[in-house]
């Protein structure tokens, strides 16, 4: 065990080191403990996690075995049944994963669904933040109350609701077109415009979606001490700097964590949404990993494909998360795990 | 979209409507299975002809139940202006055949559903003698509930399918899971229930899949369900001439063309320039045979000139925003006129006017007749004798079939009988009032009675609109216009299975139309992508219709 920079100094002081981990140290060691006495220990809270344990291998890890299609080519129709479908139909080995190397539509998606998590990352990702700290700001409870109302609204409204409303303000004869055109100027078009897809799809979502993301900062700022804001106002901190040392560092916890799961859902930017604005742009500039699993699996049939298709995101996605736990870890940071 | 009869052939959707997604891509999926070839290769591939169909296919006895008005010429529907009292109309269902079975149906709706327990389907099942648990899906995304459901292992005793959801694997779907119903109908079979024999033959030979009559069909006409219409009213307030030749719709289009007053020329034209441009049919349908050898659809330059001229609207800015975006309702769009034309299907007639004539007495469209791109008598080919199919589970005991077939029978009545006036149009002074012989469907009527148990089996093509006896006038003259003018495509009226590594072939084609209208892609890259579709299977897939040509001949019929 390696000693803290404090620790160090209170040796060499000659006062003993102060144990700086102590709500921890009421936890009994379990690496020697047997699992009997260990499953003794921790029964209320093993039934507790149980239901959810259920959902998850019901819904998650059964489902997992029906990846084994993307080895056959599997017909869901020859049979009565899924199983038996699945013991009937051929195997292929790999070739559907040879396939989608020289698929040029699956090199679209993958790149199109990169370029949006990138947007979104640098775009969406800061703005419920700094809601967060304007909300925060507000001193009467009812102004930050309605302040929270307001950007939390959108958030229960349908994707098809919000396409609505948005081919209705900035389509091509949505209602500043129709404006611009009635007072002499040039109508625009902004939904159906491949190039600019990216970005209206991430101002749709933050539009939508930012709101309801502040509520996790919020209660990260909520768990600050007051004490620590009057504390340093008295020794003469101005509002920046106790938002620099107290706020923002407060923030970091969840803002790391955010950030990697985050990462770990890169391959996931959106589906509905860009499902239902696929044809205004075209597929060449909408088409993500998702809506092409959907399209080939669901709407062609294709099952096999896309679910190898789905292998890959998936593998993909495990080895994102892994990576940003390891970053979150060396930026001194818990992430999402720690050994 | 249209509760009558909705959407063309291979299209899922016809209207714009942004709760809806199209198409497909998965262009370039790998060619696994052995190949077959020819109609007698791989089980459940090819079609079925000759003296094996001729057994298969139920008797024909047609209907006396009641004159129409404007009799069927040229591959028109039979049309009615007028509605008989109640005590006049014949009865085709004397005696009550279902023996009480509850089905489960699933089926599109295009429209709210009414909801289980509504007097419409109570009355319905009532007289049918059996108990429907409709499981209605958004007949825009039916496909995709389809594929799904036909995939379980729980699926309904009865099935709807639309011709334009036979993509990927769905007929092998269809010969694997659904009943013969041979035993009940072939030959002279079918008297037992006399209005699935007053169905023409063509409808049940496109009924026939993997060699066994397995569909219960919705004939249709001959003429195209595609229709370009027009704003007559308006065209005649401001001295519009209906265009004759692509030029001068192009001319028209400038000069309607004023989006600073929110007036668009058009919506989407590129179906009805298919047919400007005389463009074969869809899948199976895609074929022509040039000296002796079969050129696809997609390799003619029609079909490249046909999306080159809907392109040029687009970019002159004729176009519709919301067209171009495929969001909002095109028909709405239209009866408000902020598009003077656009096209959908015939029904779309109907079902405009009889909203806007509530409130705008004078409330008038029209269809222009189909012409050829640079003037002169149009090609255009022949539609499909039915295009949606009621299928039962192969499971399902004997009973339950025949119940299937019962309700069947009663949903396939003509009009003018009483049960024809109960299906479509609900109970009098719940559903309608008949005063003066106008027909007039009440509120609760428009919300309840739609087309549901249209799709179990339906008569002799008709269209009856006696509450606007000048629509239905219109509806009938256009098609016997248009119907003068009809050419049959190569292997007509045939149910054609291609072997299933071909299913994906022509997935990205849809698509590409759209991004080449709509200016995305150049129509250059169209023929790239034909070149990728012949080395992918396409030259491959001409062999195979080129065998099946030579066994089976041209035409069914």
């Amino acid at each position: 065990m390696s000693l803290s920079t404090d620790d160090r100094r209170a040796q060499e002081s000659g006062t003993p080191p102060v144990k700086t981990r102590a709500a921890a140290g009421d936890r009994p060691v379990t690496k020697d403990m047997p699992l009997r006495h260990r499953l003794r220990r921790d029964r209320t809270l093993i039934l507790m996690t149980l239901p959810a344990m259920v959902l998850l291998l019901v819904f998650a890890y059964i489902p997992l075995a029906g990846n084994v299609v993307a080895f056959q080519d599997y017909d869901p129709y020859i049979a009565d049944n899924a199983f038996q479908a699945i013991a009937q139909s051929p195997w292929v080995g790999f070739e559907w994963f040879q396939q989608m190397v020289n698929d040029r539509l699956f090199w679209s998606a993958l790149r199109n669904t990169l370029t949006i998590f990138l947007l979104q990352l640098t775009l969406f990702f800061p703005v419920p933040i700094l809601l967060a700290l304007f909300i925060n700001s507000f001193v009467r409870p009812r102004v930050r109350a309605v302040a929270q109302a307001i950007l939390y609204l959108p958030h229960f409204f349908s994707w098809v609701l919000v396409v609505t409303v948005f081919q209705q303000m900035f389509g091509g004869a949505g209602l500043i077109a129709q404006t611009l055109r009635e007072n002499g100027h040039e109508g625009f078009d902004l939904m159906t415009d491949p190039g600019l897809f990216k970005f209206l799809i991430t101002f749709e979502m933050i539009w939508k979606d930012a709101g309801w993301g502040v509520i996790v900062f919020l209660a990260a700022l909520a768990a600050v001490s007051p004490d620590l804001y009057e504390a340093s106002a008295m020794d003469g901190a101005n509002r920046w700097r106790r938002m620099w040392h107290i706020t923002l560092p407060a923030l970091r916890p969840v803002v790391a964590l955010l950030l990697v799961l985050q990462v770990g859902n890169a391959l996931t930017v959106g589906f509905e949404q860009i499902l239902l604005q696929r044809t205004a742009v075209g597929p060449g500039a909408s088409e993500v990993l998702d809506t092409y699993v959907w399209n080939v699996g669901i709407t062609n049939g294709g099952f096999s494909y896309a679910a190898a298709v789905g292998i890959i995101k998936g593998i993909f996605g495990l080895l994102l998360v892994l990576g940003a736990n390891k970053v979150a870890h060396l930026m001194g940071e818990q992430g999402v795990y720690k050994k | 979209m249209t509760p009558n009869s909705p959407s063309a052939p291979s299209r899922r959707r016809f209207l714009a409507s942004s709760v809806v997604v199209a198409a497909a891509v998965g262009g370039g999926m790998p060619l696994l299975t052995a190949c077959g070839g020819g109609s007698g290769g791989a089980k459940n591939e090819g079609t079925t002809t000759g003296k094996k169909l001729k057994d298969i296919l139920p008797a024909y006895v047609p209907s006396k139940a009641v004159t129409p008005d404007i009799p069927s010429k040229n591959g028109s529907a039979d049309g009615f202006t007028t509605a008989l009292p109640a005590d006049q109309l014949a009865v085709s269902v004397p005696k009550k055949l279902g023996q009480g079975s509850e089905l489960r149906v699933m089926a599109p709706l295009w429209g709210t559903s009414p909801g289980d327990g509504n007097p419409y389907w109570k009355a319905m099942d009532e007289a049918a003698g059996v108990t429907v648990k409709w499981q209605n899906q958004d007949g825009n995304v039916y496909g995709q509930k389809l594929g799904a459901v036909l995939a379980s292992s729980d699926i309904p005793d009865a099935v709807v399918v639309p011709g334009w959801e036979l993509g990927g694997k769905i007929p092998s779907a269809i010969a694997n899971k659904f009943a013969d119903l041979g035993p009940y109908l072939s030959g002279d079979k079918v008297k037992d229930y006399p209005n699935l024999a007053a169905i023409p033959t063509g409808a049940w030979q496109r009924a026939v899949f993997a060699g066994k009559l397995r569909g219960l069909p919705m004939p249709a006409e001959a003429t195209p369900n595609i229709t370009p219409f027009y704003r007559a009213d308006i065209f005649e307030e401001k001295g519009y001439e209906v265009p004759t030749t692509t030029q001068e719709f192009y001319d028209l289009c400038k000069e309607i063309n004023a989006p600073k007053s929110k007036v668009w020329a058009c919506s989407d034209m590129t179906w009805s320039a298919f047919v400007f441009f005389g463009v074969l049919p869809e899948k199976p349908y895609y074929w022509k045979l040039v000296d002796g050898k079969l050129v696809n659809r997609y390799e003619t330059d029609e079909y490249l000139e046909a999306l080159e001229w809907s392109r040029s609207l687009y970019s002159a800015g004729f176009v519709h925003p919301d067209a171009k975006a495929e969001t909002g309702d095109m028909r709405t769009t239209f009866s408000s006129g902020n598009v003077l034309m656009y096209n959908a299907d015939i029904s779309d007639w109907y079902a405009a006017t009889a909203v806007q004539r509530l409130d705008k007495p004078e409330f008038r469209m029209g269809a222009m007749d189909f012409f050829a791109a640079a003037g002169g008598d149009p090609v255009i080919y022949e539609a499909s004798p039915s295009n949606i199919w009621c299928f039962v589970n192969k499971n399902a005991d004997k009973k339950t079939i025949q119940d299937v077939l019962a309700l069947a029978n009663y949903t396939a009545a003509p009009y003018g009988t009483k049960e024809q006036r109960l299906k479509a149009y609900g109970l009098e002074g719940t559903h309608h009032t008949l005063k003066d012989g106008i027909l007039v469907k009440t509120e609760q009527g428009n919300n309840q009675v739609f087309a549901t148990y249209e799709y179990v089996a339906s008569p002799a093509p008709f269209r009856a609109y006696p509450d606007f006896p000048d629509v239905a006038k219109g509806v009938i003259e256009w098609q016997q216009r248009q119907g003068a003018h009809l050419k049959k495509p190569l292997f007509h009226g045939m149910q054609i299975q291609e072997p299933t590594r071909y299913t994906e072939l022509n997935a990205q084609f849809e698509d590409l139309e759209k991004d080449i209208v709509r200016g995305r892609k150049k129509v250059g890259d169209m023929q790239q992508a034909v070149s990728d579709w012949k080395t992918k299977g396409g030259d491959k897939l001409r062999d195979w219709y080129k065998k099946l040509l030579d066994e089976t001949g041209e035409s069914a019929s």
